[in-house]
């Protein structure tokens, strides 16, 4: 008791300079403890990506875990077919098609967390399958009567195909003509199209050499085939870019999806805010947009590109898509190398 | 009783409807898909593998697949044909280009037996683009009327606007069930 007495008489006189200490260890705790939050939230944030990436493996690991088992037991009833009762082979097939079927549905579900190289596999896997089956059944019913109808329809296939594909393939290629909006077939030019030609149209270009291009506008799309040594520069694409078959280039260029075929040795300085992809491609570079024009911004704004959301640097190679190593097919532009502005290489 | 019908009892039941979306790549079919669910569809990415989605319309049950169309991906196309009841190839009205490719990509999966009792719908997509081929344009490119072993039909719609989407699936599911639904 008297002890209490004491401090409390002892505080007392000290109580008016504490509120100025008070104030000063507000402070001091308010850090300490917002660098404690700080911490602690750090702490929960590797906790939760941790135990995050450690659900996803274990989750892939479950997949194609039972995704073998399935897959086994496929092999196994297929391989037991050729002992199974004629009788009972009908039911037998329509089980094992069932079973891939059940598969099937069990990779659509896990597409959600699976990395895309597993799904790839998984797919190869069901492929396989299914072309096991069919042979099998070929093998066990030779003269059944489908077997039979489905040779003829092939057969008659083929002819249809035959009287179609060889003549016609290049012929109604040439046929259908590029849409208006286009340069075709050009070489050594400056090449220019303005918002009045292309807002909201699609736009072409196809089999030009040595040029520049400079589309100053809001095209819908853009189709570019068969380029060489080219330099296009284009405003803001609103819905994708499809560019093949060409070579030595530079292209400049924003849009919401970015599709580049069978190009090699090119150069893309991009703005994407959805995807870029490659296929069929080597030696290609990649760096982030930076054409400017005066009315550049309010074409942006026209065509509802989100400029914020650049994904520049991160291709999806669909030859390569193993997770682990970098597709040795495209690059980015090293920093030293990319080029600052364009104004004087190209006036 | 065979398979078959009691797969066909099991559908009159539930009433569910599997549609394969296929087509080229950049034809505008994961568009179709989310802006038919109503999603967003500007962040859309090139499709690496495939989507599916299940939806309520009608009082059926729609299992819709949308596979990845590049040109590496159509090899497994195939692992997505047994029961399906409706195939919808989307065409980009811009693509003369490939407009070839298109047809006779097409034209092989017609020959697969495991397609050969699904109804077809082309959809002419992005018919909101000025410059676009019109549906009968690329119905006479792609020799769509020699087809007789389908149920089929072209009609030109825009993913972005939503044009004719609803015309289209509500199509097909009527083919379907006018085949699928209404026996015994
Ligand atoms: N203007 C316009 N653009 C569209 C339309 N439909 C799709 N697009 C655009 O076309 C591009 C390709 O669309 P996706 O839906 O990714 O095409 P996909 O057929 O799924 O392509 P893959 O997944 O590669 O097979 C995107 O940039 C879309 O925004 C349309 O009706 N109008
Ligand atoms: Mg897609």
């Amino acid at each position: 008791m008297t002890t209490m007495d004491s401090s409390v008489k002892l505080a007392a006189p000290s109580t008016l300079t504490a509120i100025d200490v008070e104030g000063k260890w507000n402070i001091v705790s308010e850090r300490l403890q917002k660098r404690e939050d700080e911490r602690l939230a750090e702490i929960q944030k590797k906790r939760e990506q941790k135990s995050e990436t450690a659900a996803l493996q274990e989750s892939t690991l479950f997949f194609t875990t039972e995704f073998n088992k399935e897959k086994v037991a496929i092999e196994a009833g297929l391989s037991e077919c050729d002992r199974v009762d004629k009788a009972n082979l009908i039911d037998r097939f329509d089980f094992l098609s069932l079973s891939l079927q059940k598969m099937q549905k069990f990779l659509a579900e896990s597409t959600m967390f699976l990395p895309p190289y597993e799904v790839r596999l998984a797919q190869e896997t069901i492929s396989k399958l299914q072309t096991q089956i069919q042979e099998k059944r070929d093998e066990l019913f030779p003269k059944k009567k489908f077997a039979f109808k489905s040779k003829k329809k092939v057969a008659s296939s083929e002819k249809l195909f035959a009287k179609t594909l060889p003549e016609n393939v290049f012929q109604e290629k040439v046929e259908i003509s590029l849409t208006s909006c286009k340069y075709e077939n050009l070489k050594d030019r400056c090449l220019e199209k303005f918002e009045d030609e292309i807002n909201n149209r699609d736009v072409a270009l196809a089999r030009l050499e040595n040029c520049t291009v400079k589309l100053y506008g809001v095209p819908s799309a853009v189709n570019m085939y068969k380029l060489k040594n080219c330099r296009v520069f284009t405003g803001p694409v609103s819905s994708s870019i499809f560019i093949t078959e060409c070579q030595d280039c530079v292209f400049v260029l924003p849009c919401q999806q970015l599709r580049i075929h069978t190009t090699v040795n090119s150069q893309f300085y991009i703005h994407v805010t959805s995807r870029a992809i490659i296929e069929d491609c080597s030696g290609v570079k990649f760096g982030p947009y930076n054409w400017k024009y005066p009315s550049l911004d309010e074409h942006y704004k026209i065509s509802g590109l989100n400029r914020n959301k650049n994904s520049w640097n991160d291709i999806d190679d669909f030859n390569w898509l193993a997770s682990d190593t970098h597709s040795p097919n495209w690059s980015l532009i090293p920093e030293g190398e990319l080029v600052k502005s364009w104004d004087e290489l190209i006036s | 009783m065979g398979l078959l019908t009691i797969l066909k009892k099991m559908k009159q039941k539930e009433k569910e409807v599997r549609l394969l979306m296929l087509g080229l790549d950049n034809a505008g079919k994961t568009t179709i898909l989310k802006k038919f669910n109503g999603e967003d569809i500007d962040t859309i990415s090139p499709t690496l593998g495939f989507n599916i989605k299940t939806l309520e319309h009608r009082n059926f049950k729609l299992n819709i697949w949308d596979v990845g169309g590049q040109k590496s991906l159509r090899s497994y196309w195939r692992n997505y044909f047994e029961s399906t009841d409706g195939l919808i190839w989307v065409v980009d009205s811009l693509d003369r280009l490939r407009l070839q490719d298109c047809k006779q990509e097409l034209q092989s999966l017609l020959q697969e037996e495991r397609l050969a009792g699904a109804t077809l719908l082309v959809f002419a997509n992005k018919q909101d683009i000025s410059g676009a081929l019109t549906s009968e344009a690329i119905k006479e490119a792609m020799d769509l009327e020699n087809i007789q072993t389908h149920h089929w039909l072209i009609i030109g719609c825009s993913a972005v606007t939503g044009q004719n989407l609803l015309e289209g699936i509500d199509w097909i599911i009527d083919d379907i069930a006018s085949r699928i639904f209404t026996m015994d």
